[in-house]
């Protein structure tokens, strides 16, 4: 009897996931066009899913070998399934394969079974609270039903009444694995997931070492080009789709510094949210941590209507988008590769560029950014103010050199002139090349375009491009990681290509030359914090640590470090937007460098500095690379020789 | 309140006139600062229909700044054609004739130019129409008559009732501009009118030079106490020998005047 009930079971199952397909593809379509390359992608589709994706999966080891195990043991035992049970291939070979694999995804069911018995909370509940009973009903059955294939059993063993049970239980595992992947329950993450890595919507970002973090740009040339994202179909089609793959695993969430601040933030509540939309509907249904103090249920949204309302509540508050500070701590947990960044500046866009709505200080800043050059309204001639007495060679004088001292806004902060002027030390210490663009310096447009103001930061940006392109020289050095990435990273795109370096990187290079000294550390215990900016943007890790290894200096490292690193709050225009929470970002952060119990923490950026020392009360003293090298700075040691060049005799000449 | 109190009444009229600013520090063209304000307050009204006017040349710098204003989210502006060095207020004093707004908000005085802050006299003077400067508000505007707000110094405010048509001037003690959005401004439309020039002769024959500050009358603190110091510090300067004046005709007012300005050596 099964053996004509199971080719039933098993195509009707595959046939309804097909039309759920086409529904689910039809959702996403509602998205705008954009092209990708179908054949190339599909054909990378696997690599990333192995290499890259798994990469991330792996970093929790339980939980990857959890996954192998219950997906490729899915994988195997549904094919396997189709072709056994389906079609009737009932070969011994093919059957005890079956059998291994759907052994194999009921083990690693059973370790999702555990996780779910008391999980996280960062871990959706709900229909996810079922998946591994559903795991087990699907590879207990299909285990069940083969044992008489491979001649275990013999056939028709049993009653009829335990082969209805059986099929009963197989057609519930078919319905999660089969029918739920397309029609919205849990295993949809792996439909999506898999054409989400396929048509992603930035292919560089996966193989090895390489990221992709530069937000695209707008087309601001075409009238007709929306600006931003006013309803979920103004997303691309492939933002949707990668905003269904979502597992709902709430790695975001325990990395996100503004959920932990209680600010009125969730990534993962943000993606289920655009899922939402994208379907039409409210969030009633969402089984996750809500938005701190934002009780789940009061918001909804449809794929033609907006995100954020202009008065009232739709799909979400604006408070939730400008409490991101961009430090794209959940884009680097995701497992799914979903660009969470990119979605929050793609809304903030439609807000500031058409509703005029950036919050607090926020038009303030872009005011001034527009009418002079710098975020605080400073005198854009006072730019070179704090280097008064340093006699700073100018590009505009020199024409050609090696280094373009890139200083950022920075130098009308008088904390951050303490930077320029220890780095300048450096500099000159190891003889370089270098000169600075002055006056004809503008701000990098980090903060306008987090904002969303994408017209200011082209502005700049183009401004700044074509003052650099009167200049020659061989890279960019900056001591500023936003502008850094903005130069390195954005201005491509709007045809300035440089080579840039941040400080650190170009310490550490001038060390392994042989053209610093430095006296051995004296102080206490020093930790470091990484810059989001450095770090994650730009994968900079090692090079600041091998300055403070070259310094003597051995680093306690944080709980949090690395690409594991929090946000000190100062990323994203988050300062000037000023979003209310039940803690401050940096006050965390400080707290994380008391864990360590050091009395310094060395940091690489103005922005970091700034949060850092606001601590009120801190428990370590916050310092730039920069600074740190310039006091341990030393002539070169009498025991490599003197090169010193001789002094010139002086003759006494008498008429 | 009965509902039959609730007359539906025509649509307010509303002309606001608005200038090119200047940055304070980098010179750029932007949306003035006073006349951004007297586009909030335009919007701030119900049922108001809002038209910008700017009478001058249409150029590169000039658009920019005029689009600031459209940026506030109001769809066109109708810029008056006046070649740099022609008196504005004929001109203007014309369109709004023509278009009989019923409020006219402009700012104190412009950021650029002249900026002797005198155009909404001479066109309250031209029109025979009343002018109120220093608005902070409009309370409420009924049956043709307007309930504003002016302010007065240290957070005083005065109540005023107004006939319209009327023109107002905003300093900044009224409400902060909004936000100027880049969308809105870009699709806001510029629709240019031509109108007759009439040549500011005297303009001609002047010297301009930048704006120096304006001397302050020294203030001589003998505080002992840091109270007394902090009460010096906040307080305006005073001339002490001040006199109020209520309830005297328009002679006895003349008067006083000339006396005062007599005293202060003004008038010799």
């Amino acid at each position: 009897m099964l053996d004509t009930l199971l080719p039933i079971l098993i195509f009707s199952a595959l046939a309804l996931a097909v039309i759920g397909a086409v529904r689910r593809i039809r959702l996403w379509r509602q998205g705008r066009p954009s092209p990708v390359p179908i054949l190339q992608g599909l054909a990378a589709m696997p690599r990333r899913y192995l290499v890259d994706l798994h990469h991330v999966v792996a970093r929790d080891k339980v939980m990857s070998n959890t996954h192998v195990a219950t997906a490729g043991g899915f994988v195997a035992a549904a094919v396997l399934m189709i072709l056994v049970h389906g079609l009737g291939l009932a070969n011994p070979v093919l059957g005890g394969l079956l059998l291994a694999a759907s052994a194999l995804m009921f083990v690693g069911s059973l370790f999702v079974a555990k996780r779910r018995r008391n999980p996280p909370a960062r871990l959706s509940k709900g229909p996810w609270m079922r998946l591994p009973k559903s795991l087990m009903a699907f590879s207990l059955s299909v285990f069940l039903i083969t044992l008489p294939t491979v001649g275990v059993l013999p056939q028709g063993t049993g009653s009829v009444i335990l082969a209805l049970v059986l099929a009963a239980v197989l057609a519930w595992g078919l319905g999660e694995m089969f029918f739920g992947m397309t029609w919205g329950g849990p295993m949809k993450h792996a439909f999506a997931g898999a054409l989400h890595l396929a048509f992603h919507r930035r292919p560089e970002r996966f193989g090895e070492g390489n990221r992709s973090t530069g937000l695209k740009a707008l087309d601001l040339d075409n009238p007709k080009a929306p600006l931003g994202v006013e309803t979920p179909s103004d997303f691309t089609w492939n933002q949707l789709l990668g905003f269904d793959a979502c597992v709902q695993c709430g790695r975001c969430e325990a990395a996100c510094p503004a959920f932990a601040a209680g600010q009125p933030l969730n990534p993962k509540k943000l993606i289920q949210d655009m899922v939402v939309g994208m379907a039409g509907g409210s969030d009633a249904g969402y089984a996750g941590s809500p938005y701190p103090d934002k009780p789940v249920g009061e918001h909804a949204g449809s794929p033609h209507g907006p995100i954020v309302a202009r008065e009232g509540t739709a799909l979400v508050d604006a408070e939730t988008l400008w409490s991101c500070t961009t430090c794209r701590a959940c884009v680097e947990e995701c497992p799914m590769m979903i660009e969470h960044v990119d979605a929050i500046v793609d809304m903030r866009r439609f807000l500031t560029l058409e509703h005029g709505n950036t919050p607090n200080k926020g038009a303030e800043v872009l005011d001034n950014l527009i009418a002079t050059d710098n975020p605080g309204g400073f005198d854009p001639g006072s730019r070179m103010h704090w280097a008064a007495d340093l006699n700073l060679p100018l590009m505009r004088d020199v024409g050609q050199v090696d280094v373009l001292l890139w200083l950022g806004d920075g130098v009308f902060d008088m904390r951050n002139q303490r930077t320029l002027r220890a780095l300048v030390k450096v500099l000159r210490a190891a003889d370089v090349d270098f000169a600075v663009l002055g006056n004809e310096e503008r701000d990098s447009g980090d903060v306008a375009r987090r904002l969303g103001d994408e017209a200011t930061f082209q502005a700049l940006a183009k401004r700044n491009i074509a003052t650099l392109a009167q200049y020659r020289f061989q890279h960019i050095v900056t001591c500023d990681p936003h502008s850094f990435h903005v130069l390195g990273n954005e201005y491509g795109e709007l045809g300035g290509v440089y080579e840039v370096r941040h400080h650190s990187t170009y310490i550490a290079e001038l060390y392994e030359a042989g053209r610093l000294h430095f006296a051995p550390w004296k102080g206490g215990k020093v930790t470091y914090h990484d810059p989001c900016y450095l770090g994650r943007y730009n994968g900079e890790y090692d090079a600041p640590r091998n300055v403070l290894k070259a310094l003597g200096i051995e680093v306690a490292e944080m709980a949090r470090s690395g690409y594991r690193s929090r946000c000190c709050g100062g990323g994203g225009g988050a300062p000037i937007t000023d979003i209310p929470g039940k803690q401050r970002i940096p006050d965390m952060r400080m707290n994380d460098v008391k864990e360590t119990g050091a009395e310094l923490v060395a940091v690489g950026c103005p922005q970091c500095t700034a949060m850092l020392e606001g601590v009120v009360d801190g428990p370590a003293e916050v310092r730039d690379i920069a600074e740190l090298v310039a006091d341990a700075l030393m002539e070169r040691p009498a025991a490599s020789g003197s090169i010193r060049a001789p002094q010139p005799s002086v003759e006494e000449v008498t008429p | 309140m009965q509902p039959e109190a609730q007359v539906p009444y025509a649509q307010l009229e509303v002309a606001v006139l608005v200038s090119v600013g200047r940055h304070p520090l980098t010179g750029r063209a932007r949306r003035a600062d006073q006349d951004a304000r007297g586009v909030e307050l335009a919007l701030s009204l119900d049922k108001a229909r809002i038209t910008l006017l700017h009478a001058g040349t249409l150029d590169e710098q000039s658009e920019s700044a005029l689009r600031g204003y459209l940026g506030m989210g109001l769809p066109q502006l109708t810029l008056v054609e006046q070649p740099p060095g022609a008196d504005v207020v004929p001109a203007l004093a014309d369109m709004l004739d023509e278009a009989r707004p019923q409020l006219v908000i402009a700012g104190e005085r412009a950021e650029e130019g002249e900026g002797s802050g005198l155009l909404p006299y001479l066109l309250s003077e031209r029109l025979g129409w009343p002018l109120v400067s220093g608005l902070a508000g409009v309370e409420k505007v009924e049956n043709g008559v307007a309930t504003l707000l002016q302010a007065l110094p240290r957070g005083q405010r005065r109540r005023l009732q107004v006939r319209l048509p009327a023109i107002v001037t905003v300093d900044a003690a009224a409400a902060t501009a909004r936000q100027s959005a880049f969308g809105p401004a870009r699709r806001g439309e510029v629709e240019v009118e031509t109108a007759a020039v009439v040549w500011d002769e005297a303009q001609s024959e002047w010297s301009v030079a930048p704006a120096r500050k304006r001397p302050k009358r020294l203030k001589i603190i003998k505080a002992t106490s840091a109270r007394e110091r902090f009460k010096a510090a906040a307080a305006k300067a005073e001339g002490g020998s001040g006199q109020v004046l209520t309830d005297v005709t328009p002679e006895q007012g003349a008067e006083a005047i000339f006396k005062l300005l007599k005293e202060e050596g003004v008038l010799r």
